[in-house]
């Protein structure tokens, strides 16, 4: 066998070697399942199949948790993980089915709106896999998640996007951003028939408002703020005026022309008013140190802070951060506000809940609002 | 952590330069191994998940690499190239810009269609060599003519892959892209045609009557119908978005490949022809595969962050000073991640200085363009003189690209710095 020979042989085998054994782990990582505790508030536990049956058995079949008031009311749907790396998102939803209790109207809440996506990161991201939660009884342990729906789930992608209905170009990476796909269609990508289903459950309940929980970067204009169709603006501005007494906010427009996004499309295929939450997350800007868990929570970033000193970012940034009680705080104290201009705007659909909001978040941190699955009923711990 | 990155940083490079150079390992193994270095230098000990994630980024790309050269391989071991080459030049050899205008829209329109240049290269690139070889030109021309044309349409619309990455990256919409980016192309394509190609510089005719003669059995149809069958499945995939199954780009060209195979009467030995193209390709693989790993390992770091920031904390006009060179280079070593690692925060940095990101970002794809040929990956660079069969030093063939370049850069450039003033190019 010649030397180079040799060589190629042992650089395959090698590469297969380290296929296999990092691969355990990335495999590992897209089965582990999240245990999510029943608050006091879940009345159901459903899933986004009940409403489009082709979901069943895919990696998107989403639990979609029903938190019903003993009064009726109005109906919100809010949802986590339309970009499954936005992971303030997700908690934010399950310390609402955790927590929260309705007193009137119903809330129909998804945490992992693009489950694929939980279950598989970014290639060349270089992000932790899991993050974890410290709590009084030890830590919870969550996905960390792409952008986008893992390509194992649907691929391959075409060499341009163009959105259903509007027939908008956009580039190839998007038709697995669950955000860029609404409204869906039933015989559309796994993508798209996630969203559909979505879209089926706001249509069937008439859900009232529709609330899309996300994290942007800080070099990124459209962040800390509540983004809405014109059909929506006057409750988000409202709700932004009553909230920057505790944290800066405000409201940018949903631009008409901009199709697939869930604040534009869902108002636009449904009754229902929609709005996205963004709040900062240092984590997914590209000028930061390294991509570890730490930054993920603790939002803290040296290379980041000096492009703040520069006036690159849209947001303040010290050395306090931007920690993940903050960001889940945010959503929580948001929703809420919005909860309640929607009252004042539709008094007969009246939908009120209580949770936790930003204060308790910052006072308490968000492993206080997390149950410990070890010692609850097991008949009350989802999988998901 | 800025002081920890940075030695980190110069770790990896020292790497590079001691695996390049006394341990003689490729550029590709140079830039793992010195990736991997960089992780250990961190603390990240030997993160194989990473390596193993890494190395999938751009699976895609290989596939369609692959995919297209076999297809062209198929075509062209029927003799269908020798065909094509007859027919533009019985038609337009005697007119000299018609004939180079042709050649040029024949190489822009597959990477215009597909955001890669590399399937211009590939699906053309052999046939307009050979054209350009019959009309005097002389290979580091030919070679220098292709890579540019090959950048130049993988910048043209409907589908500009730097473009729309960062157009991803940003949430800025990709649309009204047509005008800023198509215009340019077609000035700058015309320029380099017309500057490489218009003077022979070799006597002419020469090669293309020592090509084998066509036999009866290599007809017109039988060669243009695999080519009919690829750009049929793109266009339709256009024309009806939301009827016609998702193929993409690999499985498209592996049709036209087994069309090819099926209509043609030479006998070609398919299971041989796709393994040599295997080994044909097997550098430019081993490149991507190798940029996916080392681009994960830099951001583990912090590597790709510091990066990042220097390229955006400069004050404003030694950013515009210096894009000719961070653009292309930032291609030339990090392939496509450029337009991830600079693309997106300069888009946000220009945008909130008031210009305008459609036209800016229309005039940065033609920087990002050029840098395809430059080292360490110089992806679309070596891929053309493969394709050429351009033997002579690489440096040869960047020195005969000068001219163009600089005009290409010069636009660019000016692209960025007047995007306001050319905003009118935009159509809502
Ligand atoms: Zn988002």
């Amino acid at each position: 066998m010649s030397r180079h020979v040799l060589a190629k042989l042992t650089t395959a085998i090698v590469m297969l070697a380290v296929l296999i054994i990092g691969g355990q782990e990335l495999y590992a990582h897209r089965h582990y399942e999240e245990p999510v505790v029943l608050g006091p508030g879940v009345t159901r536990v459903e899933r986004l199949s009940d409403y489009f049956e082709p979901l069943r058995g895919t990696m998107n079949d989403s639990v979609v948790y029903v938190l019903e008031g003993e009064e009726e009311g109005g109906k919100a749907f809010i949802f986590g993980g339309s970009h499954p790396g936005e992971v303030a998102g997700t908690l934010a939803a399950i310390v609402l089915v955790e927590n929260a209790v309705v007193r009137q109207g119903t809330l129909y809440i998804v945490p992992h709106m693009n489950r694929s996506g939980s279950t598989g990161t970014q290639p060349s991201g270089g992000y932790p896999l899991y993050y974890h939660i410290d709590t009084a009884f030890g830590s919870r342990k969550f996905r960390m998640g792409d952008r986008v729906t893992h390509p194992l789930d649907q691929w391959p992608d075409p060499d341009v996007y163009i959105h259903y209905p509007s027939g908008q170009s956009l580039s190839y990476v998007e038709i697995r951003n669950s955000n860029r796909c609404w409204p869906g269609r039933p015989n559309g990508t796994l993508t798209e028939q996630t969203n559909y289903a979505a879209m089926e459950l706001i249509r069937k309940h008439d859900v009232n408002i529709a609330v899309d929980f996300h994290e942007a970067e800080l070099m990124y204009p459209v962040t800390n703020c509540i983004v809405a169709p014109s059909k929506s603006a006057s409750i988000a501005t409202m709700a932004a005026i009553n909230l920057s007494i505790d944290f800066d906010i405000h409201t940018e427009p949903s631009p008409p022309g901009y199709r697939g996004l869930s604040h534009r499309e869902i108002g636009d295929h449904s009754d229902a008013y929609p709005f996205l939450i963004e709040v900062p997350e240092p984590f997914l800007d590209q000028p930061t140190g390294p991509k570890t868990e730490s930054l993920l929570l603790e939002g803290k970033d040296e290379i980041l802070m000096r492009a703040g000193d520069k006036g690159l970012l849209f947001v303040e940034f010290d050395e306090s951060g931007k920690p993940i009680e903050l960001r889940v705080g945010r959503h929580l104290s948001t929703t809420m506000s919005l909860l309640e201009e929607w009252n004042n705007f539709s008094p007969d659909l009246q939908i009120s809940i209580e949770a936790p909001d930003y204060y308790d978040l910052m006072d308490n941190g968000v492993g206080a609002f997390l149950r410990d699955p070890d010692t609850a009923d097991p008949s009350m711990v989802v999988f998901d | 952590m800025f002081l920890k990155v940075s030695l980190i940083l110069a770790a990896m490079v020292a790497a590079y330069v001691i695996a390049n150079g006394p341990l003689k390992l490729s550029v590709e193994l140079a830039m793992v191994f010195a990736a991997i270095v960089g992780a250990v230098a961190s603390g990240n000990w030997l993160p194989l998940r990473h390596i193993a994630e890494g190395s999938s980024t751009y699976l895609d790309l290989a596939l369609i690499f692959f995919t297209a050269t076999l297809f062209m391989n198929v075509i062209k071991a029927s003799g269908g190239l020798d065909l094509v080459v007859r027919g533009i030049l019985s038609r337009f050899g005697d007119k000299r810009a018609v004939a180079l205008i042709l050649l040029m829209f024949v190489m822009l329109i597959p990477g215009a269609l597909t955001g890669a240049g590399s399937v211009s290269v590939l699906v053309s690139g052999g046939a307009v060599a050979m054209a350009l070889t019959y009309l005097g030109v002389s290979k580091d021309r030919i070679t220098a003519m292709i890579f540019l044309l090959a950048g130049l349409a993988a910048v043209a619309p409907p589908v500009s892959v730097w473009a729309m990455l960062t157009c991803a990256g940003t949430a800025i919409p990709y649309v009204g892209f047509e005008l800023p980016l198509g215009i340019p192309v077609l000035i700058l394509g015309t320029f380099t045609v017309m500057w490489l190609g218009l003077r022979p510089t070799e006597s002419m005719g020469d090669e293309a009557m020592a090509l084998p003669e066509v036999g009866p059995e290599v007809s017109g149809w039988r060669t243009a119908l695999p080519f009919v069958v690829v750009f049929s499945l793109i266009v339709a995939s256009r024309v009806w978005p939301h009827s016609m199954p998702i193929l993409g780009l690999p499985l498209i060209f592996l049709v036209g490949a087994i069309v090819a195979y099926a209509l043609n009467f030479r006998k070609i030995d398919f299971f041989k022809l796709s393994s040599e193209t295997v080994s044909q390709l097997l550098p430019l693989l081993a490149t991507v595969i190798s940029i996916g790993i080392v681009i994960q390992l830099m951001t583990l770091t912090g590597v790709r962050g510091l990066i990042s920031y220097a390229v955006i904390a400069m004050p404003l006009w030694l950013v515009f000073t210096l894009l000719p060179i961070t653009i292309p280079v930032s291609e030339g070593i990090l392939g496509f991640g450029g337009a991830a690692v600079i693309g997106i925060p300069l888009i946000w940095m220009l945008n909130s200085v008031g210009l305008h990101p459609t036209v800016a970002l229309s005039g940065l794809s033609l920087l990002w363009c050029l840098g395809d040929a430059l080292p360490p990956t110089a992806i679309i660079g070596r891929l053309t003189c493969q394709t050429v069969g351009f033997e002579d030093n690489y440096s040869t063939f960047l020195k005969t690209c000068a001219v163009p370049w600089l005009a290409i850069t010069v636009v660019g450039t000016l692209m960025v710095i007047f995007s306001r003033e050319l905003s009118f190019l935009v159509r809502a």
